[in-house]
């Protein structure tokens, strides 16, 4: 395994600043994928998740937005030794973005075979016959029917299923080495939904793509990833492989969220609901963040963060908390 | 699934929908005709239930929810509330209103965030003159807010202090003032955060154990309705596609549509994810131009030449209802399966 991994990305914070206030969105986030692997980072809203994928992405150099980190590589090249012009070329072609609402990441006004067209041309310097053609190639390995014919299409006449389907043929054209997914099927009804992500899995597959999928949903993060990630108030507090994840939380969010869903095979009568809301990102509590909602949060966990650190059963599991060995030994007797 | 309702079937609805259509037009979607958003539903509410109705966007979902309490008036059919029809001389008479009540799915623009949390829930008690002087709504507005769970020493502030789950409880409240038989809710927890979710849906739970408020949930997400409804609808294009208690339409649905739908729901369970899944082809075709015959027949892989031409009625399948013309054989090859 001499091979390093697609995305590196080492003690990554993105501070807002607004009105005179520092914002802390996301604080410390270490994230790996490797090739051909499906990561899931998952969290609630205003828990740091898209604000991390658009700082990988390096879309939030602008004024009020403060992005650092210790390390950040993309299969082996240095992000942050990069010029700001290096950066742009690798967006849309070594790394890509599929965003949530495709009716307003595509342009109304132009052709869906002008706006894939269009990263042919730039990336690559093709010819516009040959970039319409290399369209409808893209276009058919989604699953659009009657590409050839479509390809003069505008948005507007795409179904919301289809429209997705035009964002990731334009997010895998180039054949990145990362695409990140920002919650590609939040928008969508179920059964599109379940096609949407069959087609992101296949291509990771077929093409050995690397993907992180941003996504609230514990549903959808256990349909496709290898590996999830579970982040609160701007940190990442578990990963771990999917499986062992799920079976065997190792921190009480993670735990406290699997118990809140109803379960589809096997209703209860009372859902086990967490208590309190998510601290906002100005405000979060000193110590543990999730303490003031944990039923396990002790005296220790008011006062000292606890970091990620590896824990001994598993197969490269982290959690951040104080009682996790005393959680996964519950578990298990 | 919460314990059913002392036997339901006998006792008078509530509330009854039957044959009611509503169809939109004008605006940009109705250059190819009128949206047809409602086409025949039937359905009864019995007191102290909850009827889950589940179903993708554009299903009319929300407009039926909006029919059902009166702000919308069908273009046929009619809603029937203890027998008696909502639209007599013009509007909804205002006794009717008052039984009747809804909840809506974004507590941010539901709630006027000028007017603090007390005038708010105060709002139906001074429109139905249910409290005689500002100390007794003062009161009562503090009861409300006690029964769903927020301090009424709060009641002075405005909606935005609140986070999202408050807020839905703020709702709620308001819902609850003019002691309401039935309560309709239009997807009332999928604006919340996974982690308050399950606070408002054991919130719901708990008032119809103690108040005995109907129910009708409205929402798209499959296990959620299924936690909190004793009977299910399953909506597609403006129709009942199925009909029945919940423990039967989920364990041995009967529609292929239901089928596709439960089969298609991720499940957080990663160890389940090789399992053999009904893939539907395609998007929902537009509620302006439905398929003739039964709606569902371009997306069904059991669809016969007949499907086409015919459109199948709602009819009994055991013990729930299900409009397709092979459901009888669907369901029963379904219990051969899953031995349910």
């Amino acid at each position: 395994m001499s091979e390093p991994p697609v995305l590196e990305i080492r003690d990554l914070h993105v501070t807002f600043t607004a009105h005179g206030r520092e914002i802390p969105a996301v604080r410390g986030v270490d994230l790996t994928i490797e090739r051909g692997q499906t990561l899931a980072l998952l969290g609630e809203s205003g828990s740091g998740k898209s604000v991390t994928a658009k700082a990988i992405m390096g879309l939030l150099d602008r004024p009020g937005t403060r992005v650092r980190s210790a390390a950040a590589r993309l299969g082996g090249r240095d992000l942050l030794a990069m010029s700001e012009e290096e950066r742009r070329a690798l967006r849309g072609s070594a790394m890509t973005l599929v965003f949530q609402d495709a009716l307003s990441a595509l342009n109304p006004v132009l052709s869906i075979g002008d706006q894939i067209g269009e990263l042919f041309r730039v990336h690559l310097g093709v010819s516009r016959r040959q970039a319409r053609a290399r369209s409808i190639e893209m276009l058919t390995l989604v699953g659009i029917p009657a590409a050839a014919k479509r390809v003069d299409d505008y948005p507007h006449q795409f179904s919301g299923g289809m429209r997705q389907r035009i964002l990731v043929a334009m997010a895998v054209a180039l054949e990145p080495d990362l695409i990140i997914a920002d919650e590609p099927t939040t928008a969508l009804d179920v059964t599109v939904q379940a096609q949407i992500l069959e087609l992101i899995d296949r291509l990771r597959r077929d093409l050995g793509t690397a993907v992180l999928l941003i996504t609230h949903d514990l549903g959808v993060a256990a349909e496709v990833s290898d590996r999830v990630a579970v982040m609160y108030a701007g940190r990442i507090v578990e990963s771990g492989e999917a499986g062992e994840l799920y079976d065997l939380p190792a921190h009480p969010y993670t735990a406290a969220l699997l118990a809140a869903i109803p379960d589809l095979d096997a209703p209860a009568s009372e859902l086990r609901a967490i208590p309190g809301a998510p601290p906002s990102p100005a405000q979060v509590p000193p110590g543990c963040s999730f303490a003031p909602r944990c039923d396990r949060a002790s005296e220790v966990c008011r006062t000292t963060r606890p970091p990620l650190i590896p824990l001994a059963t598993g197969s490269g599991r982290y959690a951040a908390c104080h009682h996790s060995e005393e959680m996964l030994d519950a578990a298990l007797a | 699934m919460p314990p059913s309702p002392d036997p339901v079937q006998k006792r008078e609805p509530v509330l009854r929908a039957s044959g009611l259509h509503k169809s939109y037009r004008g605006g940009m979607l109705s250059r190819g005709g009128a949206v047809r958003a409602v086409a025949g539903v039937d359905l009864e509410l019995h007191a102290g239930e909850t009827l889950g109705i589940v179903g993708e966007s554009g299903c009319g979902k929300s407009t039926l929810a909006r029919m059902l309490v009166g702000l919308e008036r069908p273009d046929q059919g009619e809603v029937t509330f203890r027998g008696r029809p909502f639209f007599a001389r013009g509007g909804v008479p205002r006794d009717i209103r008052r039984r009747v009540q809804m909840v809506f799915q974004d507590p941010l623009t539901s709630l006027n965030p000028r007017m603090t949390v007390h005038d708010i829930v105060a709002e139906p008690l001074r429109v139905h003159r249910l409290s005689p002087d500002a100390r007794a709504m003062r009161e009562r507005v503090g009861e409300l807010l006690t029964l769903v769970g927020l301090s009424p020493d709060r009641m002075n502030r405005f909606p935005h202090e609140f986070s999202g789950g408050q807020r839905q409880r703020i709702g709620i409240a308001r819902a609850l003032a003019t002691e309401p038989d039935v309560i309709v809710c239009d997807e009332p927890v999928s604006a919340l955060d996974m982690s308050v979710q399950a606070q408002v849906v054991n919130l719901f739970a708990e008032l119809q154990r103690t108040l005995g408020v109907a129910l009708v949930f409205i929402a798209h997400d499959l296990a959620v309705v299924r936690h909190v409804s004793h009977r299910v609808g399953v909506m597609y294009l403006g129709r009942l596609a199925e009909l029945g208690p919940a423990g039967q339409v989920y364990g041995a649905p009967a529609h292929p549509y239901t089928m596709a739908l439960l089969s298609a729901a991720p499940v957080p369970k990663p160890r389940l994810r090789g399992r053999s899944r009904i893939m539907l082809a395609g998007d929902p075709p537009s509620p302006v131009a439905p398929p003739p015959g039964c709606r569902f027949h371009t997306r069904c892989w059991k669809a016969a030449p007949r499907c086409a031409e015919e459109e199948p009625v709602l009819e009994a399948v055991g013990a729930h209802y299900a409009a397709c013309h092979f459901a009888e054989r669907a369901a029963s090859a379904e219990k051969g399966a899953a031995a349910l």
